[in-house]
């Protein structure tokens, strides 16, 4: 938990919370329990969180308040799920969405 | 980084030159715009790159462009999965 602010200038110390752990693509990290899964990651400095369906560029948090689906992850299977709304439970299973296999875009040059 | 490359929609990556260029060869519409280079047709539905998709066709765009309509919020407005369509979701 190296990146987590432990001592905020502003709002003090971070309270006592439970640590819970949870997988991200087959890995074990911990987090506290009700924090944002979007935190949780990047307080064990996992900043991409998943690939872009065409061109397979890394993206991570964007807006972190649930209005640009920047950081959609599957979790226990569902996908397209906020990391960034979704409170961190014990166990979770999170995996990220990577590159799919056949480009949408390929018809362009042809077309025009 | 150069203005030109700098992507106006995250979700299907598509720069502020792409949208240029296609509005001036063609002076579309906003809507055109939007069919052409696919911008504001991504996951978030246009709500990062909505506004400037509209922005760039009005200023770049011919005199008959400028009365067009702006883009319109399409259903569904937030993705849904075919899971709870389907009804065994939560």
């Amino acid at each position: 938990m190296t990146l987590r602010v432990t001592d905020h200038p502003i709002l003090g110390k971070l309270e006592k919370k439970k640590a819970v752990t949870f997988t991200f693509n087959d890995k074990q990290y911990t987090g506290y329990e009700d924090e944002s899964l979007a935190a949780a990651l990047l307080a064990n400095e996992i900043r991409t969180l998943r690939h872009h369906e065409e061109s397979g560029s890394s993206r991570g948090i964007y807006c972190n308040i649930g209005h640009c689906f920047e950081c959609r992850v599957s979790i226990n299977g569902k996908q397209g799920v906020r990391a960034c709304l979704t409170p961190l439970k014990g166990n979770m299973i999170v995996e990220s969405h990577g590159k799919l296999p056949t480009p949408v875009r390929d018809w362009r040059s042809s077309d025009e | 980084m150069r203005e030109s490359e700098m992507i106006i929609c995250r979700c299907e990556e598509v720069t502020y030159q792409e949208l240029l260029d296609t509005a001036i060869t063609y002076s579309c519409s906003a809507r055109e715009l939007k069919l052409r280079t696919r911008a504001g047709m991504g996951y978030c539905g246009g709500r990062t790159c909505r506004s400037i998709v509209d922005q760039v066709a009005k200023q770049v765009g011919s005199e008959q462009s400028k009365k067009n309509i702006s883009l319109k919020y399409q259903a569904p407005i937030r993705p849904v999965n075919f899971v709870d369509l389907g009804g065994e979701g939560k």
